[in-house]
């Protein structure tokens, strides 16, 4: 389990990482949307290069952004078979018995591929620069102004933080079943059916007690240091947006206009 | 003075038996107060009763003269603070330093008071070095510490200890005891600590043994432990030094009853210097 | 049969920046029989070094013996099951791994599994769960509806009911209440002494070291520092003073009473021992 990489925080000390996530997740809405636009390749062009900048300012390894790519790859291979399949227009590159490759084939695909990249890169930058209790409190922020139609945005921050606060916990505790359930001779990989749903079984019941248990524990101690879900609570962690924060949405709204000016204006 | 006084409390959490029942006991302003049974004896039961955890069926519960009820609920909360068995489960912030904040937050602390507030007591438990580590770098003991200081924060007048240090190793443990005498002869707190922990109780300065969800027995140490007989009944250890007083008496030697090894070493000295 | 560690290292994480080392070149061999203690601080590498011990975890470098089963990294996983059966390993809060319906059914679910039939394992069951101290009645309850020292018992007859010949055990009485450490203490030195079984306990507690066991291994960073009698290790408080730890009650009151000129040898052990040669002291001075 250690290779996930897509969407894990990594810990670096860089102008990136210290922005405000406000900041961050709105500059990677705004550019999510602007990708959406057919500005062509020099419109790919200029967000490749944006994004790049602001990948190298974060100090991540380009190992690390092509990590995280490189579970879409046999998505992006399949992709290329089905529109070689299926389109048929523009000019003929290439014949090789009965299959022809059209241009407008190819084409499309690297679009949408160039797309799917650019996206990968956005999202796995916020995510790796940005902590997850930051990113809550961003999204609670981001919410905030939904409080007064009935959206419980800072419920939902506490919810989200609390489960990202256990999840090493939990993978802790359900590793040690499982080498506790190994120890009473289950088998995890092979055996009979029947014997399997068994050795399943063993493993998610004493992970329901467990984590029931830490539930129990956990809301005790939070209505003990005086927690009241509904009541008002001040924040330790307030959020600025500062000069750099400004530039990067700034920065994000340009590239969005420049790529409608590219899409319909040029 | 009484810092909490419990009368006919009764509890329970199914229809069937009371896990607390007509429980009755008062906790000195300023004391150190253990509360010992066997597991299961209510002892836990109770500690989440006075600090407003669980609903009782019957009975009052004052803390510092205010009765515990919906209305007082939340002066109580900020005048009792509760450090509980277990040191994840409590770790609510995902560093030391929000850790701390969490329970200054649900008090209305003004943000800018916070770092200093947060400084202080990370300070009074000897974690400032660990201020933005996450929970998964820091060892139980350490979790136990923030635990205190986080409880400390609110700037209570009692802590209750639900077994906080019996999920740690030796090392941990000590410290969170020297920190629990520290608030205590220090600050003045008044502690009520649950615990199992026979040297701890012996240090005390009044025992309150409970058993089958009753009160069995209270008194100072020495007044609970001089019915060992008693003790035994309810599945409950008795110090080492009396332990050997009734082996050395089965050996023809009977010793003025001292509960502390210091205080058995001094009467034997003094029997082995008489001619 | 040897259970032997020879040039034991485990890393954890290893090429990665996480990357921790558990064990490092243990030489080690525990003595079939014995109840022996494995003592040291949280991350001395004690919890690696025992689940080594039924290949739940295999070396990163060097070769763990137990009886006939040489473990050696990356080994293939068949055959490990007949292994697991011979070392019954019980974890730390073995009450989280209880799941079944009935009480029986928790702790036939071991026996099941290295293929005994129902009928027996059900049989070793009940057996099981006499050993541990609860009676029949308690067969049909759900496990998950015991009090917490009940639930204990329970998971560590369903490692009893595999009839291992090694019984490694984790911390076995933490969180339990003085009267029921003291119980299942009990029933381990049984097994030890009366069943023969060879008993391997990781603790922090020098009381049960002291009272229970025979020998001591001490781990530090990830090596056996000392491995002796428990004799040897409580003479006096010198081991627990170099390690930073306190001794059992009766090392202390005994180096008190030293101290004061009172002349009490090495060899005492048990609080009535201790108790006569007081007694006999005071009484020739009096």
């Amino acid at each position: 389990m250690g290779n996930i990489t897509l969407g894990r925080y990594i810990p670096l000390d860089s102008p990136i990482h210290r922005m405000d996530p406000r900041a961050k997740i709105g500059a990677m809405i705004i550019t999510l949307i602007a990708i959406f636009f057919p500005a062509g390749w020099i419109g790919y062009g200029i967000i490749f290069t944006a994004v790049s900048t602001v990948i190298i300012l974060s100090k991540l390894s380009p190992v690390y952004i092509w990590k995280s790519m490189k579970p879409m790859l046999l998505m992006m291979v399949f992709l290329l078979v089905i529109n070689i399949l299926v389109i048929h227009t523009g000019q003929v590159w290439l014949k090789i018995g009965p299959l022809s490759i059209y241009s407008d084939a190819v084409m499309q695909t690297l679009y949408i591929i160039v797309r799917l990249l650019l996206m990968i890169m956005i999202t796995t930058c916020l995510t790796a620069t940005t902590k997850p209790l930051d990113m809550t409190l961003g999204i609670e922020d981001l919410l905030g102004p939904f409080k007064k139609i009935g959206v419980p945005s800072h419920e939902i921050a506490m919810l989200i933080s609390i489960a990202l606060r256990f999840i090493p916990d939990l993978i802790d505790e359900t590793n040690r079943i499982i080498k506790a359930q190994e120890s009473r001779g289950v088998d995890l990989k092979e055996g009979k059916l029947s014997e399997r749903i068994m050795a399943i079984l063993s493993l998610i019941v004493p992970l329901f007690v467990s984590a029931f248990q830490r539930a129990d524990d956990l809301a005790n101690a939070m209505e003990a240091r005086g927690y009241q879900p509904g009541e008002p609570r001040t924040r330790y962690k307030i959020l600025k947006m500062k000069g750099p924060d400004w530039a990067l949405l700034l920065g994000a709204c340009l590239l969005l206009a420049g790529m409608i000016y590219l899409a319909y204006f040029a | 003075m009484k810092a909490v006084e419990v009368k006919n409390l009764t509890f329970s959490y199914d229809q069937e038996k009371n896990a607390a029942d007509d429980v009755t006991f008062s906790v000195e302003k300023g004391s150190y107060t253990t509360i010992i049974g066997h597991n299961g004896s209510g002892k836990s039961t109770v500690a989440k009763l006075v600090a407003g955890l669980l609903e009782k069926k019957s009975g009052t519960i004052l803390i510092d003269g205010l009765e515990l009820n919906e209305e007082n609920l939340r002066e109580i909360r900020r005048r009792i603070g509760i450090v509980f068995q277990n040191p994840d489960n409590q770790f609510i912030g995902s560093t030391v330093r929000d850790d701390i904040a969490f329970g200054l937050e649900n008090h209305c602390v003004e943000q800018k008071d916070m770092d200093a507030i947060i400084e202080e007591f990370a300070e009074k438990v000897h974690m400032t070095k660990y201020l933005d580590h996450e929970p998964t770098r820091l060892s139980g003991g350490q979790k136990q510490r923030v635990a205190i200081a986080g409880v400390m924060a609110m700037h209570p007048d009692i802590i209750i200890f639900d077994e906080a240090t019996s999920m740690l190793d030796p090392q941990g443990k000590d410290r969170i005891k020297n920190l629990i005498s520290e608030l205590h002869e220090d600050r003045g707190l008044t502690i009520l600590s649950i615990t199992h922990d026979i040297e701890e109780v012996v240090k005390s300065d009044y025992v309150i043994a409970m058993n089958k969800g009753r009160v069995a027995l209270t008194g100072t140490p020495e007044e609970v432990f001089a019915k060992p007989e008693e003790l035994k009944k309810i599945r409950l250890e008795l110090p080492f030094a009396l332990r050997l007083q009734e082996q050395l008496r089965k050996e023809g030697l009977t010793v003025t009853p001292a509960i502390t090894m210091e205080g058995l070493v001094e009467e034997l000295c003094r029997l082995n210097s008489k001619r | 049969m040897p259970i032997k560690f020879e040039k034991v290292s485990h890393i954890y994480s290893e090429g990665t920046p996480f990357r921790y080392v558990a064990l490092e070149d243990v030489d080690l061999e525990f003595r079939e029989g014995a109840f022996t203690a494995v003592i040291g601080r949280t991350g001395s590498g004690k919890s690696t070094l025992v689940q080594h011990l039924n290949a739940l975890l295999l070396p990163t470098s060097g070769t763990v013996i137990v009886d006939d089963w040489q473990l050696k990294a990356g080994q293939d996983a068949k055959g490990l099951k007949k292994l697991r059966k011979k070392v019954g390993l019980v974890f730390q809060f073995p009450e989280y791994q209880l799941f079944e319906e009935t009480v029986l059914k928790d702790i036939s679910f071991g026996p099941k599994n290295f293929g005994v039939p129902v009928k027996e394992a059900e049989e070793k069951a009940s057996n099981a769960l006499r050993m541990v101290g609860l009676d029949k009645e308690y067969e049909q309850r759900s496990p998950l509806e015991l009090s917490g020292g009940q639930k204990r018992r329970v998971a560590i007859a369903g490692i009893l009911a595999m009839d291992p010949d090694i019984l490694v055990l984790d911390e076995p009485t933490a969180g339990l209440d003085p009267q029921g450490a003291l119980e299942m203490m009990r029933l381990f030195r049984d097994l030890n002494k009366i069943h023969g079984t060879t008993i391997i306990m990781v603790t922090h507690d020098m009381e049960q070291v002291f009272g229970y066991c025979d020998e001591v291994v001490v781990m530090e960073n990830g090596k056996p520092t000392i491995h002796t009698s428990v004799q040897d290790f409580f003479k006096d408080s010198s081991y627990c003073d170099s390690l930073n730890i306190l001794p059992p009650a009766l090392i202390r009151m005994k180096d008190m009473l030293k101290e004061k000129g009172f002349a009490l040898t090495d060899d005492i052990r048990t609080l009535p021992v201790f108790a006569r040669a007081i007694a006999k002291q005071v009484k020739h001075h009096g």
